[in-house]
């Protein structure tokens, strides 16, 4: 049994806010993916439960006027990889959460919980990071925006403070207009595996030269990670093998690979080096440009 | 709170804890079986799979109180009437996907799904539906020949799942559902879980944090006073006896090295204390009040560390010999260590404790000095196995309670008669007042052929005098529970430049870890099931195993045999390698055929003489000649993709059929008063389909449709004696009593029928379906036994079988495999896997094939992916389904193929050998072999990881 004390159906967004606030102990469930491991493992930190499932308004997927793509916290993975909004306008987000393995795991695991929880390894983080997706955030004070850049604070830990309740990502135009983007989960094998090593590239060219490298991993530091160095090594470069020669060495020294019993660091170095020129290609390819 | 809900069209209302697990409420509240679980809570394994509003979602990641205004449904809303199954259930049974059951319900569930979105989905696609889904037992591949064959049903209702052979007989080799099908697809109460009554006691274990300690007290006070506990039980209140884990004929070449609590702890997780309470909850809030205190001790963790000049001991204490004891016993005895318990030998099987030596034997023929000196050129290769878990989506699991002063045990085991005896011993009760029932078996795969749990359970009830229920967690499986022994296995072969061998010798280390269950005959087994399969006039072997305080060994499918293969038959590869010759030449120039007497099984006995062994059939060259051309092995792959290598490769594989000389099967089948058969067996069908073999030799023997027959097995009280589903014994000698007693109620039929009709039998015949003719008139057999049972009759009628053999009846095989290998990434995709194997006669065509996808792909996760780490001190660091890395049905090779290659074997029931076992085997060496094809290099250790491929091409 579930060590559950309180458990609260919010009817509302400002219910839900106003039961956190309420509640210093209170701790949101969303997909219950995480959640209900961690109370399965008997964690203390979760007893009181304000469950937000019944909030069809943060399942939506829609586009805003000035044509920001939005993606509600509650959104399942399965909505997210079939939606029609998604699949045009920042398909990699849709990729990244496909690579969750099982549809029941997927029709229940949510993007708002995929960042929220803080894993090092989460599927969607290294395309949010790509899309430098806001979030949106409300609590008994109101509403506020934060970008995902910045967003992890180290391992299992995010900048949400005790009432925050995320509501949705928007994914703004400059974001991923006329930017190709790829993913690629490299895990030991297919089935149903966390990431080894995951990397995002999101890629602007003009006339030939990469005029930006958005590049992200997972799994390579103590959180999800932008990659500045390789990134500036990129601007202005020529898309061609040299260049992603140079960018898979500058790489190096954005990254922090750790051994663990499932691979080296030289190994996890290896691969982040490799993937940086395999995802780059690949999302050259998304926007018809080749590696010359 | 309370809540409704919809659960499969009845609207229920309920008043619920709302942070209740939904998995918990459905199955144990709601009494929905099929509502499984086997991940503590993950939903990694997704048999926990229900819909909600008709999207299929973990029940475990559900609380109660999210299922409020829900329409729930799990496997029983696709029934078209209570008991029936749907088209696609139907499939699914027919197809051999439906092997142990454990996991059908959530395939059918996943499936229909499927089948709503897309209504004629592809691979692909079935893949996604099943991606979350665990199997161990059938490779998977079998669910897309079900839906196939659901998709080919709806144009063509006669549609066949499987091809048949024998076409002479009416049932064997015929693919026909299997007995326990309806039983198992729709969700019915078929598992040892589903006995349980609710006022059970359950039992909970705490187990060792250290890998090598004493426990110098405990204090069991506290938790005692915990309300709703009944006992905790340590050391200090355990039968004194001394015994094996290992489920082995009796007298076992294992030693009897533990007690059911031990002063010592060996490894992490080891038994320290047993609770025994009301509720889950009472049982973990005493774990946590025993205190224990331990003398923490240095570990041995491997090997090398194991067989060190002054390593520490694993078992230092007195040991004793019930025959030949060795001269200087007392003088050993000396300075042992009583803490560490007695260790009792039933004979000798070259151990030597005070060496951490668990067992060794070597032995050999010919002349290989000679032998070597003679060959023009000489390869040494050392090669290493790793700890490998069998990973049964249920885990180990006894339910048990008293009944007349009898001791009633529900187990999910391989081995009802071992399991028996030894409750029988450690309760000190005679095995008649013991009964065990074997329940449906959620996978086993040796692990479950080890009794790991029945023995405490027992002794729980029998001093508490309540039922009592024990379920490993996910954690024990892996932490206290039998897997393959790892092993080094230096390999020296000698040859002439046109590949003709020499000489061949075997060295090989094994650890046992912290007991000594199967010691001797796992390692032993990797040279008996891979040397013979060349003919060789020089042979030498040794084997050495250690003891160590890794987690525990034990039985695993292939036994030695996969650790053995991989050595010897890559070895073969890389010495054809170096004389520049085909693998397929070398492999033919030496390989066994029919007509071999291989001398050679007489010394490799299962710790006794062994019997010599007349190859009376043998498929190998069709299977290498089949298997050569539909891999086309001698066509170069290569790939559009710059950093894609392709390669191939292939290993010749044999196991046994059962141990001849050792092992016993007994059958009975009564013939009822209607004309039906019912069949009492010992066999334990662990979900491989051999209830359905055994129903079909009496079938076919009594010349009855297979629907006039049901068979119990595997109940002490209710069936013959039979040593156990082990040592791929099932259809040889299980089925091989069922014949038997069927031929002996064929003749007691006979027999009666010339009774009635004042004939003698021999003018008589049973004809099909069920009719002796050759009379004056023809009798039915539903005649004949009412008549039997008359008050003029001579009572019923049954016939008795017992089956025990001197011939070895040896299946064969080769598996091909095709990869592609990422020289940047060192990723290893299997494009193809093809399997193709001699059983004699197919018995059950379809199941058998899933046996054998279940065992190859098994073996393809042994070679790439799966391995037990730990760290310094022993513990594990990956005891969970998801840091294990056991493949998923993404990881199977894109073209996976098994295929028969039909002999007829002259000991065999109905020519039938054995199936599942030796398909764990070819897998490691094949792959070997494509990967240095592929890139070059050998990769000499499981498991071939990215990284070790990478390093060993110089990229790293």
């Amino acid at each position: 049994m579930f060590p559950i004390e309180k458990y609260h159906m919010a009817e509302s967004v400002q219910d839900a806010v106003r039961a956190l606030a309420e509640d210093e102990n209170a701790r949101v469930i969303a997909g219950g993916t995480d959640v209900l491991i961690r109370l399965h493992e008997g964690h203390k930190d979760y007893r009181n439960l304000v469950d937000i499932n019944s909030l069809d308004a943060l399942r939506r997927i829609w586009q805003e006027d000035d044509g920001s793509v939005c993606i509600g916290a509650l959104a399942s993975f399965t909505e997210i990889m079939d939606h029609p909004l998604v699949q045009k306008f920042v398909p990699v987000i849709g990729e990244a959460v496909a690579t969750v393995g099982g549809p029941q795991v997927r029709n229940r695991g949510t993007m708002g919980g995929n960042i929220c929880n803080g894993a090092v390894s989460a599927d969607s983080a290294c395309a949010a990071l790509v899309h430098e997706v806001d979030l949106v955030i409300e609590n008994v004070d109101g509403e506020r925006t934060e970008s995902v850049i910045g967003f992890h604070a180290g391992p299992g830990r995010v900048n949400l403070k005790h009432g925050d309740l995320l509501k949705y990502f928007r994914i703004r135009p400059e974001n991923y207009l006329n930017m190709g983007a790829a993913y690629y989960k490299y895990a030991m094998r297919e089935a149903m595996d966390i990431a080894t090593i995951g990397c995002a590239a999101g890629l602007h060219v003009t006339d030939g030269a990469i005029s930006e490298l958005r590049l992200a991993y997972t799994v390579s530091a103590p959180t999800p990670i932008r990659c500045a160095e390789a990134e500036l090594a990129a601007k202005g470069q020529p898309l061609n093998k040299t260049t992603l020669g140079n960018i898979a060495q500058t790489v190096e020294q954005d990254v922090k690979p750790r051994t663990s019993w499932r691979a080296t660091k030289e190994f996890r170095m290896h691969v982040i080096r490799t993937l940086a020129a395999k995802v780059i290609t690949n999302a050259a390819w998304k926007i018809g440009e080749k590696i010359a | 709170m309370r809540i409704e809900f919809t659960l499969n069209g009845i609207a229920r209302n309920v008043t619920v804890e709302p942070g209740m697990n939904a998995q918990k409420f459905l199955q144990d509240v709601m009494h929905v079986p099929s509502v499984r679980s086997g991940d503590d809570g993950t939903g990694y394994i997704g048999n926990d799979v229900i819909l909600v509003d008709d999207t299929p979602m973990s029940a475990q990641r559900l609380i109660v109180a999210q299922l409020h205004e829900r329409n729930v449904r799990t496997v029983e809303s696709l029934s078209p009437e209570p008991g029936k199954l749907s088209d696609l259930q139907q499939a699914l049974v027919e197809s051999g996907a439906v092997q142990d059951g454990y996991n059908t319900p959530a395939a059918a569930l996943l499936l229909d799904d499927l089948l709503h979105r897309i209504p004629k989905p592809n691979r692909q696609e079935i893949q996604d539906a099943l991606s979350g889904l665990f199997v161990r037992d059938c490779g998977y591949e079998p669910f897309f020949k079900a839906m196939d064959l659901y998709q080919a049903r709806k144009n063509d209702p006669d549609a066949a799942a499987a091809p048949t052979f024998r076409p002479e007989w009416r049932e064997v080799g015929t693919p026909r559902p299997r007995l326990d099908g309806v039983s198992l697809a729709s969700g019915q109460k078929a598992f040892v879980e589903d006995r349980v009554v609710p006022e059970a006691l359950v039992l909970h274990m705490l187990r060792s944090p250290h890998a090598h300690a004493y426990i110098t007290s405990i204090d069991t006070a506290a938790a005692e006073n915990v309300p709703g506990v009944h006992m905790v039980i340590t050391h200090e209140n355990c039968p004194e006896t001394n015994y094996t884990q290992a489920g082995q004929g009796f007298p076992e070449p294992s030693p009897h090295d533990r007690r059911m609590f031990n002063r010592k702890v060996r490894h992490v997780g080891d038994r320290v204390a047993a609770v025994v309470a009301e509720t889950h909850e009472a049982a973990k809030a005493a774990l946590e009040l025993l205190k224990v205190e331990y003398e923490v001790l240095e570990p041995v963790l491997s090997i090398e560390q194991a067989e060190r000049e002054g390593a520490p001991l694993v078992h230092g204490g007195p040991q004793q010999y019930v025959v030949g004891a060795p001269d200087d016993l007392e003088e050993i005895n000396k300075n042992a260590e009583p803490r560490d318990g007695t260790i009792t030998y039933q004979f000798p099987i070259g151990a030597n404790p005070r060496k951490n030596i668990a067992a060794s034997i070597s032995g050999g023929l010919g002349d290989t000095t000679a032998g070597f000196e003679q060959a023009d050129v000489v390869i040494e290769r050392t090669y290493k196995t790793g700890q490998i878990y069998c990973t049964p989506p249920e885990t180990h699991v006894v339910y048990s309670y008293m009944d007349n002063n009898r001791v009633v045990v529900h187990a999910s085991t391989q081995v009802p008669w071992h399991v028996r005896r030894l409750v029988a011993t450690v309760l000190g009760m005679p095995q008649n007042r013991v009964r065990v029932i074997k329940e449906r078996v959620g996978g086993g795969y040796g692990s479950k052929q080890d009794i790991l749990l029945e023995d405490v359970c027992a002794w729980a009830t029998y001093k508490t005098n309540r039922p009592v229920y024990s379920h490993y967690t996910r954690t024990e499986e892996f932490t206290a529970c039998s897997s393959r022994h790892p092993m080094t296995v230096s390999v020296k072969l000698g040859a002439l430049d046109d590949g003709t061998l020499t000489a061949v010798e075997m060295n090989s280390k094994a650890d046992t870890g912290p007991y000594g269950n199967h010691c001797l005959t796992v390692p032993m087994n990797a040279c008996s099931k891979s040397l013979p399969l060349f003919l060789c006039d020089n042979v030498a072997f040794s084997v050495t195993v250690f003891y160590s305080n890794i987690l525990p060994t034990g039985a695993y499918q292939g036994y030695g045999a996969p650790q053995g293969s991989f050595a010897l038959q890559t070895a073969m590869a890389e010495l054809a390698s170096e004389l520049g010759l085909s693998h397929m030449d070398v492999i033919e120039k030496n390989r066994v055929r029919e007509g071999s007497r291989l001398e050679l099984m007489r010394i490799l006995g299962e710790g006794r003489e062994g019997v010599a062994a007349d190859v009376e059939s043998c498929g190998l060259g069709e299977a290498l000649k089949c298997g050569a051309e539909s891999i086309e092995l001698n066509s170069p792959v290569t790939s559009d993709d710059p950093d894609i290598r392709i390669g191939k490769g292939f290993a010749i594989i044999q196991q046994g059929s059962g141990l001849p000389g050792l092992d016993q099967a007994n059958g009975r089948v009564c013939l009822c008063s209607d004309g039906s058969l019912l069949v009492q067996q010992g066999g334990a069908d662990l979900g491989t389909g051999l209830d359905t073999v055994m129903a079909k030799m009496a079938a076919e023997t009594m010349q009855v449709p297979l629907d006039k027959v049901a068979v119990i097995s595997g109940d002490t009280d209710a069936t013959p004696f039979d040593t156990g589903a082990y040592a791929s014994s099932g259809t040889f000698f299980s089925g091989g009593a069922a014949m038997l007693a069927a031929r002996d109620l064929n003749k007691k039929v006979l027999e009666r029928a010339a009774h009635i009709l004042k004939t003698v039998p021999e003018e008589l015949r049973l004809d099909y379906p069920g009719v002796v003719t050759g009379g004056s008139r023809n009798l039915t057999l539903a005649e004949i036994a009412h008549e039997a049972e008359s008050g003029e009759g001579l009572g019923p009628i049954a016939g008795v079988g017992s089956f025990t053999t001197e011939h070895h009846a040896i299946p064969y095989g080769a598996h091909f495999a095709q990869v592609a290998v990422n020289v940047r990434t060192g990723e290893v995709r299997l494009q193809k896997y093809h399997a193709l194997q001699d059983c004699g006669t197919p018995v059950n065509p379809e199941l058998a094939a899933g046996q054998i996808y279940g065992g190859a792909l098994k073996s393809l996760g042994h070679a790439l992916w799966e391995e037990m780490v730990l760290d310094e001190t022993g513990t594990p660091m990956n005891p969970s389904m998801q840091g294990y890395c056991a493949p998923g049905i993404l990881d199977i090779p894109e073209d996976f193929r098994a295929e028969f290659v039909v002999t007829d074997d002259p000991h065999g029931p109905f020519g039938a050998k054995s199936i599942s076992e030796i398909a764990t085997n070819g897998a490691a060496p094949a792959v070997a072999e494509a990967i240095h094809d592929a890139v070059g290099v050998w990769i000499r250790d499981w498991p071939f990881t990215p990284e070790k491929i990478l390093r060993a091409m110089g990229t790293l």
